[in-house]
């Protein structure tokens, strides 16, 4: 176990070794290690490196550092920079998860269910990342997230550079209880005024956040960008609709040219609660 | 953490040094005595060191030497076992022993009730889970990393996961699929009412989730002997069964009771306490066991997952005219507890309702499943939830009110079960409903515009105030006490006085349930002592019994009370017949004796004169009947009854259901303490509300899906529902000791139906399925 202090030790510590696994909240990594089925060689602690412990400010941009909690997330003067990614981090799991789980390790663990990764997607956000001998490169969080561009040994997620967006943006999410749990199926929409566009992504229904490409470019353009902004609710619930036949579509029609079948009742009540989350958080985002 | 100190300096011997539980009391000191004896709030005495965290359960238990187990669980729900080669596991640097089915020196076979069921699988496999060997080493890591090391090779089998398949399957088991058949006949089987409404009503896999997982020691004796301190909460059944797997006497067996961190049926898993003991007396070391969460999931056993149909008749005014009904338990791969829990499935099929005619068949049937067993209200919480759907049913059909519909229908003392025995405890199921459904609703959001407003959903969740709907649904429910059809119930205590202190030494495991408390309480009302210590529970001591349906409440409540009252007789007859007055005109309290009259007043402690005091008492309640071979019988020694009304908001649109407020009033006999008597209530409305919305072990083809607390969700404080105890009626039974009845299960029975009934009521779904899933609660548009 090594507590280096910065980014660039850290990154030199997993260089040295490369069995090492970095660590930073540590709330997937230790459940995994506690139930046996991970033993790291060593341990590369990231708890220390306070440079990616807060954000600061870059050419309409917060460059976000790995290492912000859940918790630090969830506060109001992050949320009225970014709303979208702080009601994510407000409902990443129960406090104890919130104050020790990293926006960094949301990222590495990349789990269906990350909350903040329908954000960091709908607000195409980019990685920087920290590599050996100081180096730095910025790849789309989506590149990552696909596996279109993996971290190289000894590399580690430094910060995430952000747009700040100056207009509404929500995400929402449904779990099977009332209590903090896994999303069942969860949506970001954010507003882009300067460029007139609609981002939306939909998490935990795909190994990664689906962009519904269409339905974002048809939303934008129904809304009156110079005026007040607002939209029939027929028109949010077509966006939600939109939205949800293209993150779970139908069944192909079989090659013979017979009936395509019908999706299983499961997958309609999923694609149901997309259609509602897309619909809701559009309706909020314009309201 | 305290745990550990407190234990460690005084472990390692082989004489029962084992520190298991702590004696000293936060409360002591108090310069105002707190209030004492029956009908108060008398703290538990562990609560503080509970809540400080240095309670030593036996996750914490430490000793000089001692070894690590692991247990190898078959990945497979059903396969044959070709060979098993330990060597290279053994091989294994730091390995001290492995020990597979070939190193069961006695009965290869257990089981609590029946023995059916392998110490370590030999042949074949019959559930995801099954221990197949351990190992000893001298790491936990070694040891799960040898265990992993042992070469299994299996034929795997196709798995029979639909109890519905199991009664035309190949035998899972030498014994059989069936476990038990009950086919209840009462009345007239041509009876047909004006109305009838039908209904399939499926009901989940429940998991008793203790916060503790399983743990244990065992410290081998030098007699040869061993000793396993653990969480048991039967210890002489579980020493009874060991010794016999062990091939000893039992009285080279002692099992120790530690601390019980949470029980809602069976521990300690005897697939834990039976490879530990087995090591020790291979290894001639202690060895300790914690199992993982994960494992934890795949051993206890669960609620019976059930499918019920019913058909009720009534007549046009809704008076019940006969109800049919066929339940079917899955009780997975071993028999357990399954017969019991039928017998009571079928018992309570129609609910706390006069039913002319019943006719009930059911049955319990052996699967590939995980295996099911005693959990909380088994058997009747399945049956209530389909019975109340059934009712609610029935008042839509006839376009009544659903509490009105119940009303008229709800027994009373001297009704027939459809068993035949006759109801001779109080039964105030009227009043009980009446004081739910008068009591005012919560307000609704937007009549109380100041409180914030819980979705459901959650803070911060997805929720919608315009597609919230309420609804308001009803639950009765009813549950036996104690072991029913002619189980022999009985428990031994003993109270000794020495000086003014007063020891209760009973087999009684205190589980969370209040025990402890209860019989501190007993001794310092008949004895008039504040200072009552309960000592811990080991198998030296006379047998007491399971701790489930309240029996210890009644049994071991009832011999402490004896027991205590013999001391008092001892204590008090030299000085009455000194005095020439009889014993019943002396009274004690706070350590004093004093007469009617004032004339003799001494201590405790000079009446004594440096004696000790002893006295063992025994409680055996009036015996039960077997059912016949069709269904009848005076199975029940007494039953406790309980009314819920539910509250729930339910996103309709996204499906999801938050509880608002369950509304309780419940049929206890006698409050003996009345902030213990509201904590079991809510606790039981808890996991109600868990089994009704979340709690389902999920398996596919008979593996279990995410066994851990992410993928089982437990209710959290965000889930559970404002729980308001609106009457607790108290009609003294009097058979029972005190005239106290059960109170933990019941609430668990009642709440799942009552939630039910509440989601129903807001979407008009028909709610045939618990848990409720969100898809079963959406209204679809038009």
């Amino acid at each position: 176990m090594t507590l280096p202090g910065s980014l660039d030790e850290a990154v030199a510590a997993l260089s040295a070794m490369p069995a090492a696994v970095p660590v930073a909240g540590g709330t997937d990594l230790m459940a995994a290690v506690n139930s046996g089925l991970l033993r790291p060689a060593a341990l590369v602690g990231l708890g220390r490196i306070n440079e990616i412990r807060g954000w600061q400010y870059q050419d309409g941009h917060a460059l976000l550092g790995a290492g912000l909690t859940h918790a630090r997330m969830g506060r109001p003067d992050f949320a009225a920079l970014i709303p979208a990614l702080a009601a994510a981090a407000r409902t990443a799991g129960p406090p104890q998860i919130r104050n020790a789980g990293t926006l960094g390790g949301n990222i590495a663990s990349a789990a269906p269910t990350g909350d903040a990764l329908p954000v960091l997607a709908a607000l195409e956000a980019t990685l920087v990342i920290a590599g050996p001998g100081g180096s730095r490169r910025e790849i789309p969080v989506g590149h990552l997230l696909t596996g279109f561009d993996m971290l190289r040994p000894g590399e580690l997620i430094g910060y995430v550079r952000v747009p700040l967006l100056h207009a509404p943006q929500t995400f929402l999410k449904a779990t099977g209880r009332t209590g903090p749990g896994r999303a069942v199926a969860s949506v970001a929409v954010v507003l882009d005024p300067a460029r007139r566009n609609v981002r939306c992504a939909v998490g935990a229904v795909a190994p990664m956040p689906l962009r519904p490409l269409d339905a974002e470019r048809w939303v934008a353009s129904l809304i009156d960008w110079d005026g007040e902004r607002t939209l029939a609710p027929e028109a949010c619930a077509a966006f939600g609709d939109y939205v949800a036949a293209a993150c779970i579509p139908d069944p192909a029609p079989a090659l013979d040219g017979g009936e395509p079948g019908t999706l299983p009742p499961a997958a309609l009540h999923l694609r149901r609660t997309v259609a509602t989350l897309a619909r809701r958080a559009l309706g909020r985002a314009l309201a | 953490m305290g745990g550990m100190t407190g234990t460690a300096g005084a472990a390692g011997t082989a004489d029962g040094a084992v520190t298991t539980a702590p004696v000293t009391s936060a409360l002591a000191g108090h310069a105002e005595p707190p209030p004492h004896g029956l009908g108060v709030s008398l703290p538990a005495a562990d609560a503080a060191a509970k809540t400080q965290g240095i309670y030593p359960y036996a996750a914490d238990l430490w000793a000089e030497g001692l070894l690590w187990a692991a247990v190898l669980r078959s990945p497979h729900p059903h396969a044959r076992i070709l060979s098993i080669d330990t060597t290279e596991a053994a091989r294994m640097p730091g390995v001290r022993a492995v020990v597979t089915h070939a190193d069961v020196p006695g009965d290869t076979a257990h089981g609590r009730r029946i023995a059916d069921r392998p110490v370590f699988a030999s042949e074949i496999v019959r559930h995801h889970g099954e221990p197949i060997a351990a190992v000893a080493a001298d790491h936990p890591d070694t040891a799960r990393l040898a265990a992993a090391a042992i070469a299994v090779e299996y034929e795997v089998l196709e798995p029979v996961t639909d109890p519905e398949q199991a009664f035309a399957a190949e035998p899972l088991h030498p014994d059989g699929n069936l476990i038990r058949h009950i086919p209840l006949r009462f009345g007239d089987p041509e009876a047909t009412g004006e109305v009838v409404v039908e209904g399939l009503y499926r009901i989940g896999r429940q998991d008793p989730a203790p916060i503790g997982a399983e743990a244990g020691l065992a410290v081998p004796r030098p007699d040869g002997g061993v000793e396993i301190y653990t969480a048991s909460t039967d210890p002489h059944a579980d020493r009874d069964l060991a010794a016999a797997c062990f091939g000893l006497a039992p009285e080279r067996v002692k099992v120790v009771v530690t601390g019980v961190p949470g029980a809602m049926g069976d521990r300690e898993d005897p697939g834990m306490q039976l490879p530990l003991g087995l090591l020790a007396l291979r290894t001639g070391h202690p060895v300790k066991l914690a199992a993982t969460r994960e494992e934890s999931f795949l051993s206890h056993p669960h609620r019976h997952p059930t499918l019920l149909r019913y058909r009720h008749h009534a007549d046009a005014e809704g008076k019940l005219v006969k109800v049919e009904a066929q339940i079917l338990l899955d009780a997975g791969a071993y028999a357990d507890s399954s017969a019991e829990a039928l017998a009571a499935a079928v018992s309570f099929a129609c609910g706390p309702y006069v039913v002319p005619h019943a006719f009930v068949e059911g049955w319990a049937v052996r699967t590939n499943n995980p295996p099911s067993g005693h959990v909380r209200g088994e058997g009747a919480m399945q049956v209530c939830a389909a019975y109340e759907g059934q009712m609610d049913k029935l008042a839509a059909r006839l376009g009544m009110d659903p509490a009105e519909l119940r009303l008229r229908n709800v027994m009373a003392t001297g009704d027939l079960l459809p068993t035949g025995q006759t109801v001779t405890c109080p039964a105030p199921v009227a009043e009980l409903l009446r004081a739910v459904r008068d009591e005012p609703l919560p307000a609704l959001p937007q009549d109380d515009p100041d409180q914030d407003w819980l979705l459901p959903g959650g803070p911060d969740g997805a929720g919608e105030p315009g597609a919230v709907r309420r609804g308001v649904g009803y639950g009765l429910g009813m549950i036996h006490m104690l072991g029913a059809e002619g189980a022999d119930e009985v428990s031994t205590a003993t109270v000794k006085v020495t000086g003014s202190v007063a020891t209760v030494i009973c087999a009684a495991v205190e589980t969370g349930q209040g025990f402890t408390t209860l019989a501190r309480q007993i001794v310092q009302d008949v004895l008039g002592l504040e200072e009552v210590h309960v000592a811990p529970v080991d198998t030296d001591q006379p047998p007491s019994g399971p701790g489930a349906r309240s029996r210890h409440t009644w049994v071991s409540g009832g011999a402490v009370e004896r027991a205590a009252r013999m001391v008092r007789t001892q204590l008090l007859q030299p000085l009455a017949a000194q005095f020439g007055m009889s014993t019943e005109l002396l009274t004690i309290a706070d350590g004093k004796i004093t007469s009617y009259d004032g004339v003799l007043s001494t201590t405790v402690g000079e009446a004594l004169d440096g004696k000790e005091l002893w006295a063992t008492a025994q409680c055996r309640p009036h015996p039960t009947e077997p059912l016949d071979e069709t269904g009848q019988g005076d199975a029940f020694v007494g039953l406790a009854f309980c009314a819920v009304r539910a509250v729930v908001d339910v996103d309709v649109e996204l499906g999801s259901v938050r509880v608002v407020e369950m509304a309780v009033a419940q049929d206890v006999g006698r409050v003996l303490n009345p902030a213990q008597a509201r904590a079991r209530i809510e606790a039981g409305i808890t996991q109600g509300v868990g089994a009704a919305l979340t709690e389902n072990l999920r398996t596919s083809a008979g593996q279990v899906r995410r066994p851990d607390l992410t993928g089982y969700a437990l209710p959290t404080a965000l889930d559970t529902p404002d729980i308001r105890i609106v009457r607790l009626v108290e009609e003294r039974d009097v058979v029972a000791p005190f005239g106290a009845k059960a109170i933990s299960a019941v609430p668990v029975v009642t709440s799942p139906a009552a939630v039910a009934s509440a989601v129903r009521a807001a979407t008009g779904r028909p709610v045939n399925r618990l848990p409720i899933r969100p898809q079963a609660a959406v209204v679809t548009a038009g």
